[in-house]
């Protein structure tokens, strides 16, 4: 009898010891610039699931050009969730490898962007070139730093202000092809991510301007110091929308579906509104966004959906092999 | 790079020209420019720099996931980039020139052979899952000589499935590439070669003793299986291998081993008894009578010697095998025990080590560049005695020697590691039962056999 008890003690032991806390890993993919968003953003949410659940969770980052880390999930890495520069890039998992379901974007508020940024211009202290707007950009002799629009999804977004500042500015289509292939012919450095040309803006001291992610900008005038660069922000710009998704396939597989869920969720909650504002992402949430109103510039956004038709189609058109950046840079 | 070079250099001096002009007030338009022209290039420098400096990460960051291709005097390899996986061809060929001496009139046995012919493919998954499948195209037919699934679970225990070779002949085990002579010594008669199984081997004690255990269809004495085995009667085969000094650098002892091997199992029929015994050069001089057939125990036993230093090396193995027979199915049974040794040397004339997995020369032939490879001189006696009870009931007396004695003598020419040219003299000296007839009635065991055997190897 004894020995009867004591096993069924033993049984009731490890089923309780089963039942406690357990510790969770998640890869979050991403692109560069939100390296310091996230390494916040992850103790947040670790706190937070842990009051909730009492489960440990440990989230690693992955970080390069955004349509690099799309690759890269596709071709393997075991991602949880992506968050990535654009909706193209999120795309590209369903379409290769059916790794999200196709209508992934409809799955959280704000098309799967939680936050958003614009492009802008990070010149050296004083602007010594006299940069205002995108037409001081395509000026003979004006260096310009920006990332590769093959690799990279800011890089993306960069074109795509261009083009649609010229759209806008110059009328035609033409028009804005002839504006920014003159631009990229002034750029002398083509860095396969964000962080790369931030790099080679910053640290490397090359070029007159950087054409940058807003949150980038101010992160680069936070860690090198407004004494040595400064931000000129356009009279017209896009509005970034990066997406974010729970990578389904990988997530079942490991068993994370719910606690991955719960990641992207809650970066709409107050607290992750408030840790992207902090980190100069632009808050979706009013109350947040009234809150941080004073750290971003108010300029005119154009959407990507109102000046291209979609990220499908301007994906289509202008970034995949033989579109109108391949016409522009092999030239 | 030549550009950042002759943008470098024209820095330099227009640095040093600027550092020397006067700053005279005339000259300072002059002066902006040329400051205006040392920024400039400065810009460029830098880009140049930083393009070079994207090209290595590039590099870097593709290098993790890129496949690696190697093609070597070892083969074609292709691996994944953490060499979990891999493929890998090899190949093996070997044509021979035999030529025999004073062997009287009628025996028509000089030849040109493709002694053998071989695609090798061999790979990797995961690490730990290996395989090895290798058709045999020499000879008059083709046939799947190896064809086996490893999981190396560790060092000291690695898995084998499917048909390799028997872990009994010293001698067998080492590739037929690297032998010291064209041919195994006549010893290997007694051994099974290829065979139906599955086996657990490792190292152990710090990589010092070598283990073998394992389960076989079971063939006969030099024979292969055919790739099936219907029968109940299997082989158990067992071999340990020694090599106490092997992590002593400093012991001229270091490069030897011993071992012994074992085997033990059941044989039935015609086909489980061998189909004869073969010399140096290739001839058979002993078969049973046609009508004789296995029934029983069949065991082997062989202690076995490998010792190498520098250029020289040697080998020793001594094996008694032995089959439980009938002369017919109803007849007499009788445990025969046949029983072979041989010894054997090399030396590489050249200074490379003698090794068990073959020569690597230290240049490869180049007449140009006046190198020539590297070259090893080699030397072996040996002998396989028949049982005397074999004769006459079990194998005709008239037609069979009983005794073996040979001796070789050979030259290793190595054009490279995986081009080789040998050339071997056997001369084998043959005894009989005391029932045999003064003259034999099998033409070539009337003198002795002499032969030259020479071959050109291409082995990667």
């Amino acid at each position: 009898m004894k020995l009867k008890s004591l096993l069924l003690t033993s049984l009731a032991l490890a089923l309780a010891t089963g039942a406690t806390a357990k510790t969770i890993e998640l890869l979050n993919v991403s692109y560069d610039p939100t390296r310091e968003f996230y390494v916040e953003y992850n103790k947040v949410f670790a706190a937070y699931w842990k009051a909730k659940t009492g489960d440990e969770v440990i989230v690693k980052q992955s970080h390069g050009g955004s349509g690099k880390q799309a690759r890269a999930v596709v071709d393997g890495l075991q991602a949880d969730v992506v968050t990535l520069a654009l909706a193209a890039d999120v795309d590209a998992l369903y379409a290769n490898a059916k790794l999200v379901p196709e209508g992934w974007q409809k799955r959280l508020p704000n098309n799967s962007a939680p936050y958003t940024s614009t492009i802008v211009f990070l010149v050296r202290k004083g602007n010594p070139k006299g940069i205002k707007d995108w037409d001081d950009l395509v000026k003979p002799g004006v260096s310009v730093i920006t990332p590769n629009p093959k690799t990279s999804g800011g890089a993306r977004w960069n074109y795509l202000g261009a083009w649609g500042y010229a759209l806008r500015k110059y009328g035609s289509e033409a028009a804005a092809q002839e504006f920014v292939g003159k631009l990229y012919k002034n750029v002398p450095v083509l860095d396969s991510g964000a962080r790369g040309s931030t790099t080679t803006f910053v640290q490397r001291e090359i070029g007159d301007v950087a054409i940058s992610w807003e949150n980038e900008a101010y992160l680069v005038l936070k860690e090198f110091g407004a004494d040595k660069f400064e931000i000129v922000v356009p009279s017209v710009s896009v509005l970034a929308e990066p997406t974010v998704s729970v990578v389904d396939k990988v997530a079942r597989k490991k068993g994370t579906e719910a606690v991955a869920k719960a990641y992207l969720d809650y970066l709409y909650s107050n607290e992750g509104q408030n840790v992207a504002a902090r980190n100069f992402y632009r808050p979706r949430n009013a109350a947040v966004a009234v809150k941080y109103a004073a750290n971003f510039a108010k300029l005119d956004l154009f959407t990507v959906d109102e000046v291209f038709g979609g990220w499908t189609k301007a994906q289509k058109t202008h970034f995949a092999d033989g579109g109108v950046f391949d016409q522009i840079y092999s030239k | 790079m030549r550009t950042f070079t002759r943008i470098s250099a024209a820095l330099v001096s227009l640095v040093t020209v600027t550092t020397v002009l006067p700053a005279a007030p005339a000259d300072n338009a002059d002066l902006q420019a040329l400051r205006a022209q040392v920024q400039a290039l400065e810009q460029q420098l830098k880009v140049l720099a930083r393009q070079i400096e994207i090209k290595e990460e590039t590099a870097a960051a593709a290098a993790p996931t890129t496949p690696k291709i190697t093609i070597n005097d070892k083969g074609f390899t292709l691996a994944s980039a953490d060499a979990a996986n891999s493929i890998k061809i090899r190949g093996l060929a070997q044509l021979d020139s035999r030529l025999f001496f004073g062997d009287g009139g009628g025996v028509v046995n000089n030849a040109f052979v493709l002694r053998r012919a071989r695609i090798i493919t061999e790979g990797t998954f995961a690490k730990i899952y290996s395989f090895q499948f290798v058709p045999e195209f020499g000879g008059s037919s083709v046939s799947i000589l190896d064809a086996n699934f490893s999981v190396a679970v560790d060092k000291a225990l690695n898995v084998k499935f499917g048909k390799f070779k028997s872990p009994v002949g010293l001698e067998l085990l080492q590739s037929d590439s690297w032998t010291f002579f064209n041919e195994r010594s006549i010893v290997t008669n007694l051994v099974p070669n290829r065979d139906l199984g599955v086996q657990v081997s490792g190292d152990v004690l710090n990589g010092t003793l070598n283990y073998t255990a394992g389960v076989f269809g079971g063939v006969p004495d030099a024979a292969n299986s055919n790739n099936a085995d219907f029968d109940n009667e299997k082989d158990l085969v067992g071999r340990l291998f020694y090599s106490p000094f092997k992590n002593d650098a400093e012991s001229f002892l270091q490069g030897l081993s011993f071992g012994i091997s074992a085997s033990g199992g059941r044989e039935k029929t015609a086909s489980g008894r061998t189909a004869g015994y073969k010399t140096d050069g290739q001839q058979t001089f002993f078969a049973y009578s046609a009508a004789t057939i296995a029934d029983g125990q069949t065991w082997r036993f062989s202690p076995q010697l490998d010792y190498r230093n520098g250029p020289l090396g040697l080998i020793g193995e001594y094996v008694v095998s032995a089959v439980n027979v009938r002369p017919s199915a109803t007849g007499v049974k009788t445990e025969l025990q046949n029983k072979a040794w041989q010894v054997a040397a090399g030396y590489v004339l050249t200074g490379e080590d003698s090794s068990f997995t073959g020569v690597s020369p230290a240049s490869n032939f180049n007449f140009e560049a006046g190198t020539w490879g590297a070259f090893e001189v080699t030397a072996r006696y040996s002998n396989l005695k028949i049982d005397d009870a074999a004769f006459p009931l079990y194998a005709s007396a008239s037609t069979n020697a009983d005794e073996a004695t040979a001796f070789g003598l050979g030259v290793n020419w190595y054009l490279s590691k995986a081009v080789a040219f040998k050339i071997d003299f056997y001369q084998t000296k043959f005894g009989f039962s005391p029932l045999a007839p003064a003259v034999s009635a099998t033409q070539i065991l009337r003198q002795d056999e002499k032969a030259l055997i020479s071959r050109f190897q291409i082995s990667f």
